[in-house]
């Protein structure tokens, strides 16, 4: 990709914000406010109601949650730009420059920082401790799981785990490749000096910070009995700790759906000159494909999750088949999302490890529109697909058909996915580095993942597959051994950019064998155990499955040694690892055209594209 | 894998073909992908029966046939991909240095082609092969059901009950008969369960207020472990109970033992 200096950017306004508000607001200031707004919602609403009546201590516990996140929004500065607008004004350019943290140093995280940058960081710093909390109570469960009849945890506590695993991890993959690279890389790799809007990019991840904290709050309010897809009337019936999960959920939607907002206008808007696009580097496609299809799909998510609130508040029955509601219509809503979800999980990572294949095998991406075609036809199809996981459910039994046939639709387009990376392999010689072990990891495991998941959208194989381990085991050779490994293959390759330092190989290496390993020994076990017969999300099981349940525990810990281990290497390395190189890889993309630390603007001279990244490779003899 | 190259052109087809497989990384990656389909085809036609449960019904084999034979028959596909992805593998570049330049291989329209054709005809194949398998269902439940046996099931937190109308007894058992249709019909008493009696090769799900059917043919005798498949709640781990397809005669004395005693299995 070629850049030439053009214009040079205009003078820089002096900041000067000593006097404004804005300058004494924080983390810090921002928790202090939503504890305060928090308690005092609680205090006011429980204040001459019965609270031994569960839809009041629901009603009070929900909005004591929503004023927790507003309150800290307040307390933090995310509403100064919208107060400035109410009475007619708007930030003063020091103060503009003042929010996108020029000068700050590592303060300018614990902010409302309006640089994609510094955002970018805060998500892969908020991804990291997401995983982590997701990843110990999956070893938690596998805990519990070693041996039949185990008492590690209680029925109770195992329930919540298994809820709280899922719904921590799903929101740390749906973030995990569009927040940290979506955030710091992308923009630079279409040659803007930011995002479109850099105020709802900063509020996007100070939204989601704000669900953390109440996510958390299930634990000491009772857990969750329902699994992360909080199906209806379970959830009815669920204590209060439910209402966390419910508010974690709203929570999480406003921030998707302005992150997806800005990602895509960004994408449209703001790429450099010459960038047609035909030249825009795979991973944007594939980021910008992903964030819009969740635009659609969250909505429906956060009005099931509104419509259960109602149930457990005001006592609507959109659910309760007693009040002439329908759990079928929770299911519908929840699928609607959930299915495309998966998608918008997996085609960032895919497309971030086909961002890295040509680079690192110096060829060009092979058919890059049918990288495109495979992305918009996954996407496209995936709406289209969410009652295959209710063929048992009772629900218009005579859907199973169509729903079958537009289910096994989507291995076409995946087939394309495939195609694409191993035509860049085709008589290529690899350089063997931490990104591209990533690859090829890929592509066993969402191999793995793709053949499953054909005889799980089969509905007479369904039958018996259905509820089963089989099906845990499928979704996680789709979401981690695909999106999770494409997103640790991205931050590999792009870790040298964000923090200055190369990855520390040897820990990379290590990590990456005990994590692939033991991925395949855990979800290859639990494929044995659901061919079997087990059910999923028990807390224990017959003598049958005992051998299957250990070999997926030793699994398990040979993962976590892995985790344990790339956390190590990405603090050892971000602190004191070696002085990464301007591009370290030789690629050819724009983000590699930018020193470390990257300018606040970006590019000191905004950059004119006249070809595509994928310019590798020579003419065969 | 046809020749992703453009430049390596032959006078005739027969001779382009020829070259091409005589290439060493040509003949390397058809060994690879020979030898991953095999492993895939072993793994469907001759592992995976060994974890299934034993065939009690028509229902769990046709499940079974599909688990064997989708894998068989995505065994080249998976063959060809993991065999491209190896030969690469084992070709690797080692050092600090990239290495040099590969061939510019920006797309091959017949490979396109070819691969996108495979996919349809592979997609197609596991359509079909799953819509007859459910229309044969479907046709059985319907000229099955004047001589079904019917069990009414209910699922309530955390244990399932049997009521077979037409023998006027409730049991925590589930016994059928071999060679005789059975129709369940499915209730939930308080959330969400699903009736899985696992050998049978069924399943459905146990809604509040709302009877759902579902039916087997069984062809064998055998033990049945019925479990639930849908989180139903604390105790959803033990919400499980066990049964068996019996001989004809096995079952009418079942039945009479249960009538015997008030009809309510103690």
């Amino acid at each position: 990709m070629t850049t030439l200096s053009h214009a040079p950017t205009g003078a820089r306004p002096v900041p000067n914000p000593q006097k404004s508000l804005i300058t004494k607001l924080n983390m810090g200031t921002g928790m202090v406010l939503g504890i305060i707004f928090c308690w005092g919602t609680y205090y006011a609403m429980k204040a001459g109601r019965d609270m031994t009546d569960t839809h009041n201590v629901n009603k009070v516990l929900l909005m004591s949650m929503f004023a927790w996140s507003v309150g800290f929004l307040i307390g933090i500065g995310a509403l100064i730009g919208p107060f400035r607008w109410l009475i007619g004004k708007d930030l003063t350019d020091e103060e503009q420059l003042y929010l996108a943290g020029d000068g700050q140093g590592i303060k300018r995280y614990f902010k409302y920082c309006t640089d994609h940058k510094v955002v970018g960081i805060q998500y892969l710093v908020g991804v990291m401790a997401l995983l982590g909390v997701g990843g110990t109570m999956a070893m938690m469960i596998r805990t519990n799981l070693a041996t039949p009849g185990s008492h590690f945890v209680t029925p109770n506590v195992y329930n919540s785990l298994v809820g709280l695993h899922g719904i921590t991890m799903i929101i740390a993959l749906i973030i995990v490749a569009t927040g940290p690279f979506g955030n710091y890389i992308m923009p630079i790799m279409i040659g803007a000096a930011d995002m479109a809007f850099p105020r709802l990019n900063a509020l996007s991840w100070w939204v989601l910070f704000t669900a953390i904290p109440v996510l958390c709050s299930a634990w000491f309010l009772g857990g969750i009995p329902t699994g992360w897809t909080a199906y209806a009337p379970l959830s009815d019936q669920a204590g209060p700790g439910m209402n966390a999960f419910l508010a974690t959920i709203i929570i999480f939607a406003v921030s998707t759906a302005v992150a997806g907002m800005n990602v895509t206008t960004t994408v449209i808007a703001m790429r450099a000159k010459g960038m047609k696009w035909n030249r825009v580097p795979i991973f944007v496609i594939g980021a910008t494909i992903s964030v819009a299809l969740a635009i659609p799909a969250f909505p429906t998510f956060m009005v099931a999750m509104i419509q259960t609130a109602m149930d457990r508040t005001i006592a609507t029955g959109f659910f309760d088949a007693n009040v002439g509601g329908s759990g079928w219509l929770y299911a519908n809503l929840f699928w609607i999302m959930g299915h495309p979800e998966v998608y918008v999980i997996l085609i960032p990572g895919v497309a971030a490890l086909m961002e890295i294949a040509p680079v690192f095998v110096r060829k060009p991406l092979f058919s890059y529109n049918a990288a495109i075609a495979g992305f918009a036809g996954i996407a496209g199809l995936s709406i289209l697909v969410w009652a295959h996981h209710m063929y048992m459910s009772g629900w218009m039994p005579s859907l199973n058909g169509p729903f079958m046939i537009t289910t096994e639709f989507i291995s076409i387009p995946t087939g394309l996915l495939f195609l694409v990376l191993i035509g860049t392999l085709w008589r290529g010689k690899p350089w063997m580095k931490l990104p591209m072990l990533s690859v090829y990891a890929f592509i066993w495991d969402f191999l793995i993942g793709g053949i499953t998941g054909i005889y799980l959208s089969d509905v007479p194989a369904d039958n018996y597959l259905h509820g089963s381990m089989y099906v845990t085991a499928h979704f996680h050779y789709t979401l981690m051994g695909a999106a999770l490994t494409g997103a640790i293959g991205g931050l590999a390759y792009w870790f040298p950019k964000m923090t200055g330092r190369m990855l520390n190989e040897r820990g990379g290496y290590v990590a990456f064998w005990f994590i692939q390993i033991g991925f395949n020994v855990l979800f290859l076990g639990m494929f044995i155990a659901g061919a079997e017969g087990q059910p999923r999300r028990v807390a224990d099981y017959a003598h049958l499955f005992a051998h299957a349940n250990l070999i997926s525990t030793i699994g398990a810990y040979s993962v976590g040694i892995g985790m344990l281990t790339l956390l190590w290497a990405i603090v050892h390395s971000w602190r004191s690892g070696k002085i990464a190189p301007m591009n370290p890889w030789g690629a050819k993309t724009l983000e590699w055209t930018v020193p470390y630390p990257v300018p606040l603007v970006n590019f000191e001279t905004p950059p004119i594209v006249t070809s595509d990244p994928y310019g590798y490779g020579r003419s065969a003899k | 894998m046809a020749d992703l190259d453009h430049e390596e052109l032959t006078p005739t087809p027969g001779a382009r073909v020829g070259k091409f497989i005589n290439r060493g990384d040509v003949r390397q990656t058809m060994l690879l992908g020979l030898l991953f389909t095999i492993v895939f085809v072993v793994l469907g036609r001759w592992v995976y029966p060994h974890w299934m449960p034993t065939v009690l019904t028509k229902q769990m084999q046709a499940n079974e046939d599909i688990m064997i034979w989708f894998t068989v028959i995505s065994a080249p596909i998976a063959g060809v991909v993991l065999a491209i992805a190896m030969q690469s593998f084992l070709h690797m570049h080692r050092g600090d240095t990239p290495p040099e330049e590969g061939i510019a291989i920006r797309t091959n329209t017949p490979v396109v082609i070819i691969w996108s054709a495979a996919s349809v005809v592979f997609t197609i194949v596991a359509i079909v092969w799953g819509l007859v398998a459910l229309n044969t269902d479907s046709i059985a439940a319907a000229t099955d059901a004047p001589k079904s046996l019917i069990v009414d099931v209910t699922g309530s937190q955390w244990a399932w009950s049997f009521y077979y109308p037409a023998q006027n007894i409730h049991t925590h058992e589930l016994n059928i008969p071999v060679n005789q249709p059975v129709t369940f019909n499915v209730i939930s008493a308080d959330v969400n369960h699903s009736f899985w009696p696992v050998q049978l090769g069924v399943k459905v799900d146990a809604n509040r207020l709302v009877t759902t059917v579902v039916h087997a043919d069984p062809s064998a005798t055998g033990p049945i472990d019925v479990k639930c498949a849908e989180l139903c709640g604390l105790y959803h781990a033990y919400m499980e109970t066990s049964g068996a397809v019996q001989t004809p005669a096995d079952f009418t004395n079942w039945v009479s033992s249960i009538q015997a005693t008030g009809g309510v299995q103690q």
